[in-house]
């Protein structure tokens, strides 16, 4: 009796409702519309199309430099007005054509407001795919294959040198948007946790001078398609642990690579991405292109001293990302590049007499060429980053990354907040500079500081 | 006569508890996993959710994904395929949520940057899988009571009161709290914990409708518990059965992906 009298007191009070179910509801507001009805549309268009405009001012400061910079210069402003479209017409289910295109208007320090650089085009990608079996494709034209997962640098990204198209950021995720692919054919099959692909990107142009002006509507097929070139990979899961191993193959250049991207708990990814092969070290590479493509005279001598033999080279970029209280992400990379400038390699590039101007054309082309190959200009590296995605404001997006060179502590730094002023209206202003002494990687560079506040229209 | 009311006042009592004592309520881990069912198709399928974030009470932003969603058979968990249809700054970016196999694709860089699951929670996507979770699996859950309590439309419903601890390392939260009706086991309100034990959101489910052979919540509302002035409500819709092969849930396929 005494039992059965407790228990219904018990079941009583669990009936009582919470006193903090009020509350809950209370933060509801009373007068919320119930969700948007979504009506049942049928998303199997045939053709879509996703273009945005955009604007960006740049601004930027020079500084005099211990190794005179040959001319053109790093300009002082530039605006550009870019529309930028991406068409897929997928005429029957298993074809998929896709034109990828971006047309500026360039007004620039030093450059006729009409000439032939006003216009601008660059043609992305164009190419067809076909599905003949389910999830096995066959891609032919121009396509930007773009690979591997760290952020800063990309060791196994093989098809990146010379794709390099105009940027309103120098922050490389935002630079692998814009560049130029590769003509190529391109064959991959997906099963159940893996894949496998291989291409193949013919040479369709003898190897074309770098070329830092603007080059009009040129679709700069010479740069992309130099040479004979092919790519096999294969991807896995094994577990949380996700692989992908692949072989390159070009003459003289080919290597094997290999990345791996792991979760440690419940805020870490931990990932690396190497790749290697036989290739001459960047010095020597760099002189040889620009006596291949008359850039630099035939009998130009390396002008820091360089092996010229092949040598096994390893490039790594080992790290992982980090995020925190589910509002900011950390990346923290290490960046080798073996066939980069060494420690000596730089004291004597910044130690060069600066009153040969040959020597200093040499000297500045070895790190052009870099920079075109998407390539660090010297060994090791870090590279930090940090971005909020809702920082103090909904709406505003904070980002920011460091380039910190191991060789002396200079740095590319840049910061970016991007507001968005509505779904179709985006604004935003990013600041970078080259920090560091006069005979530092960084700050030998004559652009010291620069701005870019860059306005998007979506459609 | 005392004594016979006694006996008879002790019967009533008797029968009045012990019918809910002796029609036991099943066990806590069955009512959630009946919940998971009840709210969710089991079939794959795919659905458009529509994202809307409320400050003070006023729409602000709002995104559209299209989410395609399939049971792990080994799991139990829901592997989801997420693409932004909308706003159009973020059109065609996916994610890929497949326990700790999480991957993030911009078709702009071609670009496949594996997320952590803390990460996850950085986006607005981070509510567009409230809905395909499956609780059971990942949680161990305690009825801690029957309680009568008001849903997202304040009527008042009998809900088992239950507390669920993280089971695996793949759990999301480490704490939930969640009422589902007695009767029906709807999934009524839930609510999110962080590791420190804090309440970061509680969402009301709502708006339930005859779905893909069920009747399910097409509409969930989440109060942000950190940021006391935003509500998110998310609508869901355009449902549709759909076969999805396993080798779509990698990242390899994300580049492939069509929404369909």
């Amino acid at each position: 009796m005494r039992a059965a009298i407790v228990c219904a007191f018990l079941m009583a009070r669990t009936a009582i409702a919470a006193p903090e179910d009020s509350d809950d509801l209370d933060r509801i507001p009373r007068d919320l519309p119930h969700a948007q009805t979504i009506p049942t549309t049928s998303r199997q268009d045939r053709v879509h199309l996703k273009i945005y405009f955009e604007n960006a001012a740049t601004l930027a400061a020079r500084r005099d430099v211990d190794i005179p910079f040959p001319p053109p210069l790093p300009y002082d402003f530039q605006n550009r007005t870019s529309l930028d479209s991406v068409i897929e017409w997928r005429p029957v289910r298993q074809v998929k054509l896709v034109l990828s295109d971006r047309a500026d208007l360039v007004e620039q320090e030093s450059l006729a407001l009409m000439s032939k650089q006003t216009v601008r085009n660059e043609l992305r990608e164009a190419y067809v795919s076909w599905e003949p079996f389910a999830r096995t494709y066959v891609d032919a034209g121009r396509i930007n294959a773009r690979e591997g997962t760290a952020l800063g640098f990309n060791p196994t990204d093989f098809f990146r040198p010379g794709t390099l198209v105009g940027q309103a950021s120098l922050d490389p995720s935002v630079l692998s948007r814009n560049r130029l692919g590769t003509v190529m054919l391109r064959a991959q099959a997906i099963w159940d946790g893996g894949s496998v692909s291989a291409l193949y990107a013919p040479r369709l142009f003898a190897p074309s001078a770098i070329k830092s002006a603007l080059l009009g509507i040129d679709p700069r097929f010479a740069v992309t398609n130099a040479a004979d070139r092919g790519l096999a990979k294969i991807t896995w899961n094994l577990g949380d642990t996700s692989a992908e191993a692949l072989l390159y193959l070009e003459t003289h250049r080919s290597k094997v690579g290999f990345d791996v991207t792991r979760p440690v708990g419940q805020s870490v990814i931990a990932y690396a991405e190497w790749a290697g092969g036989y290739d001459e070290a960047l010095i020597a590479r760099a002189i040889g292109y620009g006596r291949e493509t008359g850039t630099l005279p035939r009998d130009a001598p390396p002008p820091i001293p360089t092996q010229t033999a092949r040598s096994f080279h390893n490039d790594l970029a080992v790290g992982g990302s980090w995020t925190i209280a589910a509002a900011v992400t950390f990346n923290l990379e290490y960046h080798l590049h073996q066939g980069g400038l060494s420690r000596n390699d730089w004291e004597r590039w910044s130690g060069a007499r600066r009153d040969i101007p040959a020597l200093a054309n040499e000297l500045w082309y070895i790190r052009g060429y870099a920079s075109d190959q998407l390539e660090p200009a010297t060994r090791q590296q870090l590279f930090l980053r940090a971005a909020a995605p809702k920082a103090f404001v909904d709406r505003l997006e904070l980002d920011g990354f460091s380039f910190v060179s191991l060789a002396d502590g200079s740095t590319l730094t840049q910061i970016t907040a991007s507001y968005y002023l509505s779904d179709a209206w985006t604004a935003a202003f990013s600041a970078s500079a080259n920090l560091g002494s006069s005979r530092s990687e960084r700050g030998s560079f004559p652009q010291v500081i620069s701005g870019i506040v860059q306005l998007v229209r979506y459609q | 006569m005392p004594s016979a009311m006694s006996r008879g006042l002790g019967l009533v009592l008797l029968v009045l508890v012990s019918v809910p004592v002796l029609a036991d309520p099943p066990e806590a881990q069955a009512i959630v996993d009946a919940a998971d069912r009840a709210r969710n198709p089991q079939k794959p399928f795919r659905q458009t959710l529509t994202l809307v974030d409320y400050v003070h009470g006023k729409a602000q932003d709002s995104v559209t994904l299209g989410v395609q969603a399939k049971i792990d058979p080994q799991t139990r968990q829901f592997r989801n395929l997420v693409r932004y249809l909308a706003p159009p700054r973020d059109e065609g970016k996916l994610v890929l949520l497949d326990a700790s196999k999480m991957w993030f694709y911009d078709p702009a860089s071609k670009t496949s940057i594996r997320i952590s699951a803390q990460q996850r929670l950085t986006g607005q996507a981070s509510n567009g899988d409230v809905l395909t979770v499956n609780l059971a699996h990942d949680y161990t859950a305690k009825l801690v009571g029957e309680e009568t309590i008001k849903d997202a439309d304040r009527q008042e419903r009998r809900a088992w009161h239950l507390d669920l601890a993280a089971a695996t390392g793949d759990a999301m939260y480490n704490r939930l709290e969640c009422w589902v009706e007695r009767d029906t086991y709807r999934a009524i309100k839930t609510k999110f914990y962080a590791d420190s034990g804090r309440l970061l959101k509680i969402a009301y489910y709502r708006a339930f409708a005859a779905v893909l052979g069920g009747t399910r919540p097409t509409e969930t509302v989440i109060i942000d518990a950190v940021d006391s002035n935003l509500v998110t409500t998310v609508g869901a819709g355009d449902f549709h059965e759909q076969e999805i092969p396993d080798a779509w849930f990698q990242r390899d396929y994300l580049p492939r992906l069509e929404q369909k």
